[in-house]
């Protein structure tokens, strides 16, 4: 099939990106180094097809795990290179907020529609945004979903805190310290990625 | 170098590059924003005040002005624009239509329980699987069980109704 190049595209592309991000600078040195980075995230996703969809999905309905494998060996790199963020930005007195969030069983309640949901959509936040970027209709019908959905959930939140009890959030370091903590998560994680890889070796036999 | 950089723009990577450079980029954000990255949250901001503009809700809590410049707001943007200039490097930008009708039932429905999911429980695959367990925190690992659980009757539906 004799494909039609997208040089010029590209170039007006490109020019477009850079007085976008020269404008942001004039705004904010800040916004400016968050949209370039949040460009090479979806660049990253695009190219490597990483999807957490599929991560969850496909083990028990395609069997295969490469990806699942990919997302814990994500997981297994963050926890210690938070660890050191965080170390080093509190020893030097900077403001640094970590994702430590309240839960309750409305935790799992919205992990649970949220997993569902995104097998129906064909794709997470993330998968969403990156596949409206490819040209996905179907994911830009999601997009319209998921503001609905957000809405929905940011107005029906109060009525959810009077059903169900809410616990302030638990940040494991606080309660074990900081290597058990970090150890145990990493053992979890290393175990898992030990396990799927010899159960997909197990199903391919 | 000439194939290596034909690699970087044609793709596709192998996953576990994917992964490493993820997780590079994902730390440069904690670094440069003071908090992780994160995307139900944003779209839950403006998602607010769409609707108090269509007159569903009072007072949205921010103005268009703050939104505008919200870092939130270039997070999100930057991944849609960045995986559309993935596609254009590789000169595979196009519109892609939907396959059939009843992906588009799927599409909404699935994206509606996605966001209120993600609101209830304040953070998504971003926001609470990846950035909640980087965190070292409890409600991040509660999610990502409930996610596994959901995505196993998601596949469920799908081989039942859609494919």
């Amino acid at each position: 099939m004799l494909k039609k190049s997208q040089s010029s595209l590209n170039l007006g592309f490109s020019i477009f990106i850079l007085l976008f991000l020269i404008f942001l600078l004039q705004l904010s040195t800040k916004l400016a180094l968050i949209f370039a980075l949040s460009l090479a995230l979806g660049y990253t996703l695009q190219k490597s097809r990483f999807c957490f969809v599929a991560a969850f999905r496909d083990p028990l309905l395609v069997g295969t795990t490469k990806i699942s494998q990919a997302v814990i060996l994500l997981l297994i790199i963050s926890i210690p290179a938070f660890f050191l963020v965080f170390q080093i930005a509190s020893n030097l007195h900077l403001p640094i907020e970590l994702n430590v969030t309240p839960f309750g069983f409305h935790t799992f309640l919205g992990g649970l529609l949220f997993g569902t949901g995104m097998v129906l959509a064909g794709g997470c936040a993330s998968g969403t945004l990156m596949r409206v970027g490819e040209g996905f209709a179907m994911q830009m019908i999601a997009l319209g979903g998921l503001i609905i959905g957000a809405f929905l959930g940011n107005s029906s939140l109060p009525y959810i805190l009077n059903i169900f009890h809410e616990f302030p959030g638990v940040f494991l370091p606080d309660i074990m310290g900081w290597v058990p903590a970090i150890s145990i998560q990493l053992l979890v994680l290393i175990l898992l990625w030990l396990g799927i890889r010899k159960w997909q070796k197990s199903k391919r036999t | 170098m000439r194939e290596k950089l034909q690699i970087i723009a044609k793709g596709p990577w192998a996953y576990w590059v994917g992964a490493i450079v993820l997780a590079i980029l994902n730390i440069l954000v904690l670094v440069v924003r003071q908090e992780p990255w994160g995307i139900t949250t944003n779209i839950e901001e403006w998602s607010v005040w769409l609707a108090g503009k269509l007159g569903l809700t009072g007072n949205p809590d921010l103005t268009l002005k703050e939104l505008l410049l919200s870092d939130g707001t270039y997070l999100n943007l930057g991944v849609i624009l960045g995986a559309f200039w993935a596609t254009v490097v590789a000169s595979q930008a196009r519109f892609r239509p939907l396959k059939n009708k009843k992906f588009a039932v799927s599409a909404l429905f699935g994206g509606i329980m996605m966001g209120f999911g993600a609101r209830i429980a304040y953070g998504c695959n971003i926001g609470l699987v990846l950035n909640g367990i980087a965190s070292s925190s409890l409600a991040g690992w509660i999610f990502t069980i409930a996610v596994f659980l959901g995505a196993w009757l998601g596949g469920k539906i799908l081989l039942r109704y859609l494919l």
